[in-house]
């Protein structure tokens, strides 16, 4: 178990400090100058050289790439973020806001996407090949196809324009969640109804199965104690991979619906070249991704022991 | 009171793979089924099953592999409690342990998978379970092409003392006909779906009637082996 553990934080530690520096570098030699950018987002205005100069001292622009990378990440060592570039303020109170405002919407997102998911699946398979089954597979291709941003639109032209019966922009109120977190869910159903359908027909063709049936165990329960752990095996596995598109669509969803969150704070933040927040913004997600593999990890080890030779 | 199932069919995409057919099989008889692969022995053993069960006769199968008998993702116990209950019966240790030492597998950890278990192992404690409810008919497909020889005739010669003195009927589903010679009395021949030959073992291997019979006997060398 120790060994375990030990092997995943260093897998962690590896994937943390690559985002990291990656992160870093991609900002650094991104096309344009930084500081001008900075000062844009700062003054509003052109500004003279000497401001510019000034920029460039604060943000250590003037150092070289691993001096100014190193400044940056000796203090988020000792936990310190840093403060923003454009404002001044520290960054970790803002990051958390924005946290506040898209770990709701995520984890809403998630459970409307396995409560269309799993039922959708569980119908589609009772009989295979059947209208249901095709109609259900149709519907998650089609989802899976269609963009988080043109279905956003598309949603807030219905729901917010033709009918006005939901808000489409701002955070305010839980109304304004409805429509970001039905864009967010219906990609996220689309996916897993597909992973969940494959998974339990998969666990069916069990060769274990026709006798557990001779045996005179109710189909019922088969199902549930043989079939179900067989399919919740990719299942769980694919979860991770769902978190990272989840991430990704939170982004788009934030900015088309002007709602405050990670997403929004992450695109304001490149484009005013604010490296401690974008930096901020990306570690702090690929932490998440990382915890959240980590428990998928030892969810799936506990679910299938043959994966580290432990049995009982 | 004798096992009768008649009419026994089967078809496979439009095609007759086990014409009708009809098996009976006295309590406590040990009665083998052989035939090349692909002439219809799972198919009878299965469809026996099925009409047997629905005609309310208590009936247990062993497959061939323990792969098709148990649930790697589950532990014994967790198989041994759901025979139990799939045959109505409460938790009774007493006979798990009569059966377990009946088969020699009372050092088994039942807290452990399939997989944490030995193959011979695993085969013996999938017999046990078919034991449970003291069926009347045993029906083994291919109990033991899954094991090394030396298992495999330790397993059958387990079961065969188990059965001794019991009502419990064996039908052996099997292409070696070097095991069925030596552990039943009464050998039925299949080819191309049909039961072609029905004889007392001692007559069938000194005069085989049909050519099927007449080809499983041409090779003799099965005596030979351990089981």
């Amino acid at each position: 178990m120790i060994r375990i553990a030990a092997d995943l934080i260093l897998r962690a530690f590896v994937v943390l400090t690559g985002v990291a520096l990656a992160t870093f570098a991609l900002l650094w030699h991104a096309p344009g100058d930084p500081a001008l950018s900075i000062a844009e987002a700062r003054y509003g205005t052109v500004v003279s050289k000497e401001v510019l100069d000034f920029i460039r001292a604060e943000a250590g622009f003037d150092t070289g790439f691993w001096t100014a990378f190193w400044a940056w990440l000796s203090p988020l060592l000792a936990g310190d973020f840093g403060q923003s570039s454009v404002t001044g303020r520290a960054v970790w109170p803002d990051l958390m806001t924005a946290m506040s405002y898209t770990l709701p919407l995520a984890l809403v997102s998630l459970a409307i996407g396995l409560a269309i998911s799993v039922p959708l699946a569980l119908i589609a398979t009772r009989r295979p090949g059947s209208w249901m089954d095709r109609g259900a597979v149709a519907l998650a291709s089609v989802g899976v196809a269609i963009p988080a941003f043109w279905l956003g639109l598309l949603l807030i032209l219905l729901f917010a324009v033709q009918l006005g019966w939901l808000p489409a922009m701002g955070a305010d109120t839980r109304a304004h969640a409805v429509l970001p977190a039905l864009t967010l869910a219906l990609g996220v159903a689309a996916s897993l109804t597909r992973i969940i359908r494959s998974g339990i027909l998969e666990a069916r063709t069990q060769v274990f199965l026709p006798a557990f049936r001779r045996r005179g165990i109710p189909p019922r329960n088969i199902a549930r104690d043989h079939v179900a752990p067989h399919a919740a095996i990719p299942v769980i596995t694919v979860l991770g991979l769902e978190l990272a598109f989840l991430l990704e669509g939170l982004v788009v969803v934030e900015v088309i619906f002007a709602r405050p969150g990670l997403g929004s704070f992450l695109v304001n933040a490149i484009y005013a070249r604010d490296f401690p927040k974008v930096q901020a913004v990306v570690l702090l997600a690929a932490v998440i991704f990382v915890i959240v593999n980590l428990a998928i990890d030892l969810i799936y080890r506990s679910l299938d022991p043959r994966m580290d030779g432990r049995n009982a | 009171m004798t096992i009768i199932a008649q009419g026994l069919s089967a078809k496979r995409s439009g095609r007759t793979i086990l014409h009708p057919t009809t098996v009976d099989i006295k309590p406590g008889e040990r009665v083998g089924l052989v035939g090349a692969s692909g002439s219809g022995k799972s198919t009878l053993g299965h469809a026996l099953i099925d009409a047997l069960r629905a005609g309310g006769t208590r009936v247990a199968h062993v497959p061939q592999s323990p792969d098709e008998a148990l649930d790697p993702l589950r532990s014994m116990a967790f198989h041994w409690r759901e025979a139990e209950q799939a045959l109505g019966l409460a938790g009774d240790d007493a006979r798990r342990l009569q059966l377990f030492d009946a088969l020699q597998i009372a050092g088994g950890d039942l807290g452990k998978r399939p997989w944490g278990w030995s193959r011979g192992m695993q085969q013996r404690f999938v017999i046990a379970m078919a034991l449970i409810g003291t069926p009347d008919l045993l029906v083994m497909d291919e109990p033991t092409s899954a094991l090394d020889p030396v298992v495999a005739a330790g397993t059958m010669d387990l079961l065969d003392l188990y059965l001794t003195d019991r009502e419990t009927a064996l039908l052996l589903i099997t292409h070696d006909l070097g095991l069925a010679a030596k552990r039943v009395s009464r050998l039925m021949v299949m080819d191309t779906g049909r039961i072609v030959e029905d004889a007392p073992t001692a007559r069938f291997l000194s005069a085989p009637q049909t050519q099927a019979a007449q080809a499983l006997c041409a090779h003799r060398n099965w005596l030979e082996l351990p089981c």
